[in-house]
């Protein structure tokens, strides 16, 4: 099966409703049985099933899920807000921007985007309507401050990415952090100017006295406090990446005990979403893997190197074209697969062209978030929908302007000055 | 007969979810600890806990497993619904039990080729580096996990059992 | 051409085995079916390392290649080409290692499914250290080195070291942190895994302190199913042949990796006293491969000799 064909059938299934992971193993089964025959299609389905989970590596998914889970269930998650709040409350938009800085901090202590997303939608959401933000604005500085989720360190993403290219975990945290922080000064920007595009008024709060703003950031002392544990502790060695997530878990065990939130019901449930979200990850990234086996067989990733030899374009060109990429699929995947399924592609050809390979993550995994929050679709609003079903997507999408544009600023930015990304990193 | 039926379905739903809770909790928690024990070991007293990272690898395993069956009983796996958002009534069933069909032969599928992978490995006694652990058993318990939400997962259909609410414990 | 063998890779294109060893593998076989055969080495690997045996013996490709070690329980006979003080080249050694498999090992099927086209181990293996001595030998009592599998865990327990283990991408951090002291590598890995500026010492010992062993196969089936010609024209570059190859490679890439860490990297020689010492500390891994051997019904006394022997007579041509 050529892979346009299969390319083809992968969008009619997943347009149809077909869960992602499965429609991808269907599609991958079908086309690698029409290339090397049943036999080997289906023994290689065992394999990839088998085989590519049980990776030491990839035990950091549901440790750092996890950690981010137990910080919701500690109560600290909220303090974040509130903290973020107390301090901004009284600025034009205040509460938007709370919610940006409050995404910022949790997705210090959490790895991955939808959950950071559906976390500060339960907890920020209902505030901003409470004072009267419009949804347009509540709803998209949400679903943007959660794209943070994958870029501060920890992320889920990050270590796949360096999975798949054999690159050191520590350094690609690191190299998130930069460009994190300027995420979250860029859709500070984002909140002021959607004041203005659409001319919002809105009733900003009195200003707290300097004592209850400082009283409020006892909960971010917490969550700062297993922030540099976990960071810290790849800085100086103490453990690995890897070893960062188990370490980042118990800290968060030992948190929310502190806290006196530690019970055995909220803790079990807190245990077994975290193990659903998990499996749901899994049967993606093993969707991805075996579908990414028929892509390596049908010989798409030498079509797209001779394109770009037979063009003779140059780097920028390339990387500009990457991105546009990353928009279509956006469209249809969430970040797992869009990663798995595009870097093995990309990576070679994009350091063949002299980019640095831990540059290259940042840069993908900027370009993944941006696709979550472009129309038509998105994952981070398809996130904040199940949260306030009530939103029309079109509202939303209309809100999402500004920090798209901001977004697009900070891409240009990554590509002008590598060293956004990499000048942490380097000095490890 | 139909709705007696249902409610058995629904019942063993509600079993089934507190077991995996239960079981991927017990996991998740060891899965802590044998990261932390192993550091700490390292440190304070220069001996890291033996098989660390084959505890972890397996543990990993039995956590994406386990908490497979409580996924498909919530139908929770990720899916587009850009275009099937507006269904309503029979279409919007049709649509979710197609869509459970899939998941189902696939699964089963996947199954089967679990259990025989499992047999591969058990025929060259393959098992891991420090812990001599045999790794056949272990596919093949994977095997009938994929198996159980195969059918699982086509019973869903069958019956056409609305969609759970995929609440908590 | 008329047959196109897919081959699945999972090193980088830069690594020794693919640059020195499978690329001119694929090179003489063209030329020796005279342009019938062509070698697609696949763009990205299709599973992690130690799926590949097996993605070959199902037929998921046609050709590829890895490590024994990295599927332990399943190859325990070829463990013999891994164990201590056997030879001072790759050369010697995988050339050797073929004869002895052809001769003994092949007997027991451990690669059923596949057709074996070289067996091949890398150079004499070495600890390195970061700022740890490695003499007396009491000194690494209790240091932190990271293993490279069955082997080299059973020496480090042997040597009274605690193994760490990662994957050997992660070797930099583990060592840069201090998480661990040290490593078992070939001179080759040092400044492929870029460890030249980390570590400073080596302990040395005549023959290699450990080996990995590597296969090189083909699909059983595929094999099969060709003519004559065509199969002749693979036996030709395949085997002894390919094995010599695969270890003049090892033995340039570990040449060029000496150049870079000869200076900065302190090489020890172990004293006599302390050969003698790891002798009789190694002892036991060569009672547990002779059980290991007994149990696949070979004589691991018999097959030591011959694979002794022969890496002498290789390393006298
Ligand atoms: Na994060
Ligand atoms: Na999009």
């Amino acid at each position: 099966m050529a892979w346009p064909i299969g390319m083809a059938l992968l969008l009619a299934l997943i347009f149809a409703g077909v869960p992602i992971a499965f429609a991808m193993t269907a599609v991958g089964l079908i086309g690698v049985v029409s290339i090397v025959g049943w036999h080997p299609a289906l023994a290689m389905l065992g394999q990839v099933f088998f085989d590519s989970g049980r990776s030491y590596t990839l035990s950091v998914v549901p440790l750092f899920l996890l950690m981010g889970n137990l910080v919701v269930q500690s109560g600290v998650a909220g303090d974040l807000y509130a903290a973020a709040n107390a301090w901004l409350r009284h600025r034009k938009g205040g509460l938007a921007m709370a919610t940006i800085v409050a995404c910022g901090g949790f997705s210090s202590v959490c790895g991955s985007s939808l959950a950071t997303t559906a976390t500060m939608a339960r907890i920020s959401l209902p505030a901003m309507r409470k004072y009267g933000y419009s949804d347009r604005l509540a709803a998209s500085s949400i679903a943007a401050g959660g794209t943070l989720g994958i870029l501060i360190p920890p992320s889920v993403i990050l270590v796949i990415y360096g999975i798949l290219t054999q690159q050191n975990i520590g350094k690609l945290f690191l190299a998130g952090l930069l460009p994190g922080l300027i995420g979250v000064i860029g859709y500070m920007i984002a909140v002021r100017l959607s004041l203005v595009v659409y001319s919002e008024h809105l009733e900003t709060q009195p200003k707290l006295p300097l004592i209850d703003r400082i009283r409020a950031l006892r909960g971010v002392v917490w969550a700062l406090a297993l922030f540099v544990f976990v960071l810290g502790g790849i800085y100086m060695g103490v453990f690995t990446a890897t070893e960062a997530a188990g370490m980042g878990a118990g800290g968060a065990f030992l948190l929310t005990f502190m806290r006196g939130r530690l019970t055995l019901r909220a803790t079990l449930s807190t245990l077994f979403d975290t193990a659903k979200t998990t499996a749901v990850m899994f049967f993606i990234l093993f969707g991805a893997l075996y579908f990414l086996n028929y892509v390596n067989f049908s010989g798409l990733t030498g079509d797209l190197r001779n394109w770009i030899n037979a063009f003779g374009v140059g780097p920028y060109p390339v990387i500009f074209m990457i991105v546009l990429i990353y928009l279509v699929l956006g469209c249809l995947l969430e970040s797992i697969s869009m990663i798995t399924l595009t870097v093995p592609i990309l990576f070679p050809i994009v350091t063949g062209l002299g980019f640095d390979p831990i540059w290259f993550g940042i840069f993908v995994v900027i370009a993944t978030e941006l696709s979550f929050i472009t129309p038509p679709i998105g994952m981070n609003v398809f996130v904040m929908r199940t949260v306030a079903p009530d939103i029309p997507l079109e509202r939303i999408f209309a809100g999402i302007l500004p920090f798209v544009a901001l977004d697009v600023v900070r891409l240009a930015l990554l590509i002008a000055l590598p060293a956004m990304a990499l000048l942490i990193p380097n000095s490890m | 007969m139909a709705a007696s039926s249902e409610r058995i379905a629904m019942r063993a739903r509600r079993w089934l979810r507190l077991a995996t809770a239960v079981l991927c909790g017990a996991f998740l928690v060891a899965l802590t600890l044998v990261t932390v024990v192993d550091v700490i070991g390292r440190y304070l007293l220069s001996s890291p806990l033996p098989g660390a990272a084959e505890y972890t690898e397996i543990l990993l395993m039995a956590i994406v497993f386990v908490g497979l069956p409580a996924v498909c009983l919530d139908d929770g796996h990720v899916s587009v619904d850009l275009l099937t958002a507006g269904l309503k009534g029979v279409a919007e069933r049709i649509q979710l039990n197609l869509a459970r069909l899939v998941v189902a032969v696939v699964l089963g599928l996947v199954s089967w080729q679990l259990w025989n992978h499992g047999a591969q490995l058990d025929s060259y006694n393959e098992v891991t580096v420090y812990l001599r652990a045999p790794l056949g058993p272990f596919a093949k318990a994977t095997a009938v996990i994929a198996g159980v939400c195969a059918v699982v997962t086509f019973v869903m259909a069958v019956l056409r059992l609305p969609k759970s609410d995929g609440g908590g414990v | 051409q008329e047959t196109v063998l897919r081959m699945s890779n999972w090193l980088p294109p830069s690594h020794p085995i693919v640059r020195d060893m499978m690329i001119p593998w694929a090179e003489k076989l063209k030329e020796a079916s005279a342009g019938r055969i062509e070698v697609q080495i696949l763009d990205a690997p299709l599973g992690p390392p130690p799926a590949h045996f097996d993605l070959a013996a199902n037929g998921a490709v046609d050709l590829t290649f890895g490590v024994h070690g990295y599927t332990p329980g399943r190859f325990t006979l070829t463990e013999i080409a891994e164990m201590p003080f056997l030879a001072d080249t790759s050369e010697s050694l995988s050339v050797a290692f073929w004869r002895v498999f052809e001769s003994d090992l092949a007997q027991a099927e451990e690669h059923r499914g596949t057709k074996v086209l070289g067996v091949f181990g890398h150079g004499p293996g070495l600890l390195f250290t970061k700022g740890k001595p490695v003499s007396p030998l009491s000194d690494l009592s209790g240091a932190k080195i990271r293993v490279a599998g069955n082997i080299t865990n059973k020496l480090a327990e042997a040597m009274d070291m605690v193994s760490i283990q990662a994957p050997s991408p992660q070797s930099y951090e583990i060592l840069s942190g201090g998480i661990a002291d040290g490593i078992f590598f070939p001179v080759e890995s040092v400044p492929f895994f870029k460890l030249e500026t980390l570590v400073d010492k080596a302990l040395r010992v005549p023959g290699g302190l450990y080996n990995v062993s590597f296969f090189f196969v083909m699909n059983k089936a595929k094999f099969d199913s060709l003519s004559d010609e065509d199969k002749a024209a693979i036996e030709e570059v395949s085997g002894e042949a390919f094995s010599r190859m695969a270890g003049q490679a090892w033995d340039a890439a570990d040449a060029a990796g000496m150049d870079v860490i000869g200076s900065t990297v302190d090489f020890h020689d172990a004293t006599e006293e302390e050969l003698a010492t790891l002798r009789e500390k190694t002892q036991p891994m060569f009672d547990d491969l002779a059980k290991a051997y007994e149990a696949k019904g070979l004589d691991f006394e018999v097959v030591m000799g011959k694979l002794k022997d022969e890496i002498k007579a290789v390393a006298a041509e």
